[in-house]
């Protein structure tokens, strides 16, 4: 790679022509936005003397960091500091505030945890998990959240050990700024098996909805992230996320979990959205014909899905014509189930200005504002 | 014709660029020297305007038949000669702005010229 210069030129050209500022000022809810430490040593100081021995001796031991040929590392080359190494990224609050807060007015960014990182779901050791997991909270909390009030957390916890994931929420529930909870994407079972449970009614106790975001179980390289197997290519890997989303959302209702737990939002992000539509046309038309197998579902699968599930906008799918995608957008119901998601700092991001075309006024402000503040609970501010 | 001196050629050596800003925009233009030839592109990618001159640079990757047929080799050809936008990765051709991966895409280029030390952008008023 060549030289670019320094930053200079480096600027995107940002067009930040709103139809229409609502809610006090607010524009634009940021439901993926991806912090990282530099070193795993970072976390030493939120570790126990046990965890930080375990780190020193094993390093992070995270199984697999994602599918193996992600570009870049999956950053943002137009990002690199030219202080640093080739291909290095100076992550902190100062890069996150210049180069996408400040540049794109974003109001509020929910930080996700950096996807390398989701492995934590796919280690052996549940305890090791449960331990990143606290230690990179309070970091987060330490380095992210306390430096600038636009920033909201998702902590992350681990599927794989419900009792601490629920001590884990516990703990941290009572900030304001933490407003959801993370879980990867990557399991062993789907999220309506009951073995979750557990985690699902602390989130529903603190009024805190679920974000599952792509990755995990070492970013689907350790668990089968197709039912066939394990694809060869990280351009297919991409293709099996809408499958891995919508099994979750399928077990999620015929589970009964929203019967269970009837003000619990779950959302999934970063498997594209529009496989929503025909998994809520199929499930519909299936339970009319299968209702007495879950005869606890009171209602049409497409209804717990718009009361309950949402869909992160990124990767958005270009269509072949595009003004298909108001029609996509149309069934997918998106003025209640799409937020909108950059994936800041990744190569594949969706800037918050060109990625949709002109939308309806009304239609723009639930994608980008409106359905992020309802499911995190974030409509006073 | 308007003719603007952008930069000294030993500013740029052979695989490296220079980002011009501003030049007809906010935006600005990126000036490469690939292997000896300078060549200017706008720095607004046509796809989704990511600052496209900020990309990395490669060749062209080829192969006849999928990796699994006997004989089959990749290769990469005109290393440095395609430019690859930082966002989505769509890669375009520095010396003509083709975009390899959407033949009716283009992104704007502009005549370079040469004049002793200097690196002259020209183009129609």
């Amino acid at each position: 790679m060549s030289d670019i210069g320094g930053k200079i030129g480096a600027a995107p050209i940002t067009a930040p022509g709103w139809p229409a500022k609502s809610r006090e000022g607010v524009a634009i809810v940021d439901c993926d936005v991806h912090q990282n430490f530099r070193r795993p040593e970072d976390l030493l100081p939120h570790l126990s003397k046990f965890y930080q021995e375990h780190l020193y001796d094993q390093g992070l031991h995270l199984p697999g960091g994602g599918y193996p040929n992600m570009p870049f590392r999956a950053n943002r080359p137009d990002l690199k500091d030219p202080d640093l190494k080739e291909r290095d990224f100076n992550f902190s609050v100062e890069f996150l505030q210049k180069e996408h807060l400040d540049r794109w007015h974003i109001d509020y960014a929910l930080l996700t945890g950096p996807p390398p990182f989701y492995g934590y779901s796919g280690l052996p050791d549940p305890d090791w998990a449960a331990a990143l997991c606290r230690a990179f909270n309070d970091w987060t909390i330490e380095h992210w959240l306390s430096r600038d009030g636009r920033l909201v957390n998702a902590i992350l916890v681990s599927p794989t050990d419900p009792s601490q994931a629920v001590d884990e929420i516990n703990r941290l529930a009572h900030r304001k700024d933490t407003v959801a909870v993370m879980v990867p994407m990557g399991t062993m079972m789907p999220f309506g098996n009951r073995f979750y449970h557990p985690i699902w009614e602390a989130c529903e106790n603190h009024g805190l909805p679920v974000v599952s975001h792509v990755g995990g179980g070492g970013g689907a390289t350790r668990t089968v992230p197709t039912p066939v197997g394990f694809p060869t290519y990280y351009m297919e890997s991409r293709m099996s996320r809408p499958y891995m989303a919508s099994t979750h959302a399928a077990s999620l209702i015929c589970e009964g979990v929203f019967e269970k737990f009837p003000n619990l939002k779950f959302a999934l992000i970063e498997a594209q959205q529009f496989w929503a539509v025909p998994l809520m046309w199929h499930m519909d038309s299936d339970w009319k014909a299968l209702r007495d197998q879950t005869p606890w579902l009171k209602r049409l699968p497409s209804e717990y899905f718009r009361d309950h599930i949402r869909v992160g906008s990124q990767p958005l799918h270009e269509p072949e014509r595009p003004e298909q995608i108001h029609q996509m957008l149309d069934m997918l119901h998106a003025d209640e189930t799409l937020i909108y998601c950059s994936d800041f700092p990744h190569f594949d991001w969706n800037d918050p200005v060109t990625t949709f075309p002109r939308l309806a006024e009304d239609l723009h402000q639930r994608i980008f504002v409106g359905n992020a503040l309802e499911m995190l609970r974030m409509e006073d501010v | 014709m308007a003719r603007i001196t952008v930069a000294r050629v030993s500013e740029i050596p052979p695989g490296q660029r220079k980002i011009v800003v501003p030049f007809r925009g906010r935006a600005g233009i990126g000036i490469f020297n690939v292997g000896g030839s300078f060549y200017a592109v706008r720095n607004i990618c046509p796809h989704k305007n990511g600052p496209l001159c900020t990309g990395t640079l490669g060749g062209r990757v080829t192969t006849q038949v999928p990796p699994s047929t006997r004989g089959g080799e990749i290769s990469i050809d005109g290393d440095g000669e395609i430019l690859h936008c930082p966002w989505h990765q769509w890669s375009f051709e520095i010396s003509t702005g083709r975009c390899l991966v959407d033949p009716e895409v283009y992104v704007k280029t502009y005549a370079v010229e040469i004049d002793g030390d200097d690196v002259v952008v020209t183009y129609e008023d």
